[in-house]
């Protein structure tokens, strides 16, 4: 069977190449390369520019750094410690303390960035020193951040959404508003873990808040208005109609300038220091989105993903039996590729199978992007974890560990999904804007 | 030896510039988008800007990768590298680097195929710009040239003086401890 | 011997489906001698960049809307000059004027015409009522290209670029308010929720080309050449009817989303008329004498 033997071949080039150390971006074009000399007639080269310049090149990627701009900006100004201080005296009551920010942080940020990465590193920017100097666990403030950070893709907007949309014709807007419930309870299941774990785990010995009252609390929150600002200036000009989702992120950056100039900690080298940091980690994750172009294009001239799809459907399944295979289908692949990727190659073969089974799709693109952010969080290749391991500089297996309870919590919104779909379907159909509207 | 510490000052040259030609290209990102916004508020037409922004893009990537590989920013698994002694650690250095300089320089080979058949076919952008292709795939090719020299670079540092160069940014370390 | 045929729109789209036939009527055709198997969605590669990977002898063969490179030479944008070929029968008759200069003009870049097929007629969708092209002074119109740039000029509109994927939500928020394209185009992002109504000017016709590398091909036997020219041909005619009966599916569609489905005024009609023949000037000023050619035939064709 060619199948198993491609299978088979990729998994050993992969794990030789990343396990020795080899970079991840041109280990998967060590990997990509060798599939496609080994199973097309194709000029591997010319095949790998054309895929790379057109994955560099694009439009809506240019909102990826400019986000991630503004996460360094934000980290070098006094606003991360004032979204400490505002959030901290609500979160530092709750079973659980201040991990609870990160959640919260990055459900706030996931409504202005369209990509986990981005959100990922704003907040982790902000949250992992305040939290390591109040002696949280490692661990827990690693894993919560890692899965929470996947918001970015649930809440809207959201790039995978866009890419599902635009693949099954589905509309957008129908999409984001089906993400937002889903978004909330997913991070509600987030807290809930923090809050039990808290309870339960001996480690937890977190430095104590000065107690506060009411009041004092109130007050603390103008600490909040900054941010929030921000956060409102970059939604509003998207939902306003005065910018689209990519141009949404200038206005991040700009506000971030403002907000950094107007507390007096904008000088010119916070401002050089944060425009190289930004150059450099989004140089970083070009050069792996690079390699993971190239290597869906590999994958996709030896019908790999398609071969499997393709099985699947040949076992005509239940509707719950078929969404369990895909359950297992996309984590697997979450596993070696990257969401977007493994949402195109598979569509072609998944949609009609999905239709005929009577499976809505507007519920499926939520159902989708669950897998697809569990995909960021499992081990090889998961791009949370690499960015993780280059803001903390931890060994990827300790930050997989760490975000695997976040990952069985998305199993288990797979299915809470699956139990009450009105979760994904109520808002879109009775938020379906008058003809005219908006 | 004038003429190698001659040489190393180029290169350490080389890398800053390229990384800061490469921010350079980020605020032009920038500027292009907020042109573009201003733009379609009063009125007027700023044709192609998506397109320049994402030959921005581009550039901005391709330029920075030598610059954030000497600074340790480009990721990689080291649980290998972590776990066994120094002299087999060299060695494993070395492969990596032998590896990733080979992927460099294979990409650098057809990036110089592509960008000439851009030039020779006449490629013109399908977008409101009307860009001839090979400009901005010329600062791709540009930015790869220099990512390849700079891991050709700590390849021969690692194998004569027994190890590469790359520091990690001490702002990325504040992150790690 | 496997062909890779990368398409650039979704698997359910009818010229995938058309693809898929063609594919399925030459793999059997040649006995599996010619394998072609489809990648719909831009999975292999995305639709900006299939010409030049047939080109190159990156994959054999595969499909792509030839007026997105109007910009390298003006003779691909034949099929898309507003308001010169305004129906499915007069598009045909284009295509048939077209054909021998495009053929020309694609044999020097290495590549062989197989077939082609239409998309359905362009309409202009729009949030409010416009009965002429005073109406349109100043709306915020989303241009695609240099021609469709040109059009919001001439009509006064002011064009803005937005990507594909971003229409919907484009719509939704105001950043714009019209678009020229198909039924088709509107009823898959479902425009309805924003835009109100779709005037059926017919503007153009344009169409997707299946193109293989000459290279390639002068190595097919010319047993298997006859298979696949009659595959293409039978795909042509097959997806030509397809995009009839698509046209008026997608408009009872648009109807049943709520839109407002029309034929333009007669005054707007008669505006965009002229406005058709001061863009057909330009074109051919920029297509020349070959342009000029086809125009002259098509013309010739209809007068039959
Ligand atoms: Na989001
Ligand atoms: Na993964």
């Amino acid at each position: 069977m060619e199948d198993f033997s491609i299978i088979i071949l990729f998994l050993f080039v992969l794990f030789l190449l990343l396990g020795t150390g080899v970079w991840v971006g041109l280990a998967l074009m060590g990997v990509a390369w060798v599939g496609m000399e080994l199973f097309t007639s194709r000029p591997v080269g010319d095949v790998m520019i054309t895929t790379i310049w057109t994955a560099s090149s694009s439009w809506t990627l240019t909102a990826l750094p400019l986000f991630i701009w503004m996460g360094e900006i934000l980290y070098r100004t006094r606003l991360s410690e004032d979204m400490f201080k505002g959030l901290a005296p609500w979160m530092a009551g709750l079973p659980g303390g201040l991990v609870h920010t990160n959640i919260v942080g990055c459900t706030v940020f996931a409504a202005v960035s369209g990509s986990s990465a981005a959100t990922l590193t704003t907040v982790g920017k902000m949250s992992i020193p305040e939290l390591r100097r109040r002696e949280y666990p490692e661990p827990m403030i690693i894993g919560t951040l890692a899965g929470a950070a996947t918001l970015g893709l649930m809440i809207p907007p959201s790039l995978t959404l866009i890419v599902y949309g635009v693949t099954i014709n589905e509309s957008i807007s129908k999409l984001f508003f089906a993400g937002i419930l889903p978004g909330l309870v997913l991070a509600s299941m987030f807290m809930a873990y923090v809050a039990i774990s808290s309870r339960v785990s001996k480690k937890w010995n977190p430095a104590q808040e000065p107690p506060m009252t009411l009041g004092q609390r109130i007050a603390n929150s103008r600490f909040l208005l900054p941010v929030i600002c921000l956060i409102m200036v970059v939604i509003g000009s998207m939902y306003l109609g005065y910018a689209t989702a990519t141009e949404a992120a200038a206005f991040g950056v700009i506000g971030g300038l403002v907000l950094a100039a107007s507390q007096g900690s904008l000088t010119w080298q916070t401002f050089t220091e944060s425009l190289m940091g930004a150059t450099r980690t989004s140089a970083m994750i070009a050069l792996i989105l690079a390699g993971a172009a190239f290597l869906s294009l590999s994958m996709g001239f030896t019908g790999l993903p398609r071969g499997l799809a393709d099985l699947i459907a040949q076992w005509e399944l239940s509707k719950f039996q078929l969404l369990m295979v895909l359950l297992v289908f996309y984590i697997v692949l979450g596993m070696f590729l990257d969401g977007i990727s493994s949402v195109v190659l598979t569509m072609a073969v998944v949609e009609p199978m999905v239709r005929q089974a009577g499976i809505d799709l507007i519920w499926f693109g939520i159902f989708i992007v669950v897998v697809v952010e569990m995909a960021q969080i499992t081990p090889p290749i998961g791009f949370n974890l690499f960015v993780l391991q280059g803001m903390t500089n931890h060994e990827m297996g300790f930050i997989a560990r760490a975000a695997f309870p976040m990952f069985l919590i998305m199993v288990v919104m797979v299915f809470v999904l699956i139990l009450f779909p009105e979760i994904a379907t109520w808002l879109p159909e009775n938020l379906r804007q008058a003809p005219g509207g908006g | 030896m004038p003429l190698a510490k001659r040489l190393r000052t180029a290169l350490d040259f080389l890398y800053l510039g390229s990384g800061i030609l490469a921010a350079l290209c980020l605020i032009a990102i920038l500027i292009l988008i907020v042109v573009q916004m201003l733009a379609r508020w009063t009125g007027e037409v700023f044709p192609g800007a998506p397109d320049y922004a994402g030959y921005a893009m581009a550039a901005a990537s391709f330029l920075a990768f030598a610059n954030a590989l000497n600074r340790g920013a480009h990721i990689r698994v080291s649980i290998l590298i972590n776990a066994v002694g120094p002299k087999a650690q060299r060695i494993i250095n070395i492969w990596c680097f032998a590896i990733g300089t080979a992927v460099a320089w294979y990409f650098v080979r057809y990036c110089v195929d592509f960008v000439y058949w851009s030039w020779k076919f006449n490629d013109i952008s399908q977008g409101q710009d009307r860009t001839a292709l090979w400009i901005p795939q010329s600062v791709m090719l540009l930015g790869a040239v220099i990512f390849a020299i700079a891991l050709t670079d700590h390849l021969i540092s690692l194998i004569l003086k027994g190890d590469h160069r790359i520091q990690r940014d001490l702002v990325d370390q504040s992150f790690g401890e | 011997e496997k062909w890779d045929m990368p398409m650039a729109y979704s698997g359910s789209n009818f010229h995938s489906v058309t693809g898929a036939e063609f594919a399925k009527c030459v793999t059997t055709g040649t006995q599996g001698e010619i394998e072609i198997v489809t990648h719909p969605s831009g999975s292999l590669f995305p639709g900006g960049q299939i010409k030049r990977a047939i080109q190159t002898g990156q994959v054999p063969i595969g499909e792509r809307l030839l007026s997105g490179h109007q910009n390298e030479n003006a003779i691909f944008g034949v099929d898309s000059v507003p308001f010169l070929a305004t129906s499915f029968d007069d598009a045909d008759k284009l295509w048939s004027a077209a054909k021998p200069t495009l053929e020309k003009v694609l044999a020097d870049q290495n590549l062989t015409l197989l077939y082609s097929v239409p998309w359905p007629p362009q309409g202009l969708y729009f949030r409010d009522e416009v009965n002429s092209v005073a109406d349109m002074e100043g709306i915020k119109f989303r241009s695609y290209n240099n021609a469709t740039a040109r059009l919001a000029e001439l009509t006064g509109m002011l064009p803005v670029t937005i990507e594909a994927a971003e229409i919907s939500q484009a719509f939704a928020t105001g950043v714009a308010d019209s678009m020229v394209s198909s039924g088709a185009t509107g009823y898959d992002r479902k425009v309805w929720e924003s835009l109100n109504h779709f005037y059926e000017v017919d503007s153009w016709l344009p169409r997707n080309y299946i193109m293989v590398n000459s290279d390639v091909w002068s190595g097919v036997s010319d047993g298997n050449k006859a298979v696949v020219q009659a595959c293409a041909g039978l795909a042509e005619y097959a997806g030509t009817w397809r995009a009839v009966q698509y046209t008026d599916f997608t408009l009872k569609g648009l109807r049943d989303g709520g839109m407002n489905v029309a034929p333009a005024s007669d005054q707007l009609k008669g505006e965009l008329q002229q406005i058709g023949e001061t863009m057909t000037a330009e074109w051919l000023e920029a297509a020349g004498p070959d342009g000029a050619a086809i125009v002259e035939a098509f013309k010739a064709s209809k007068a039959e």
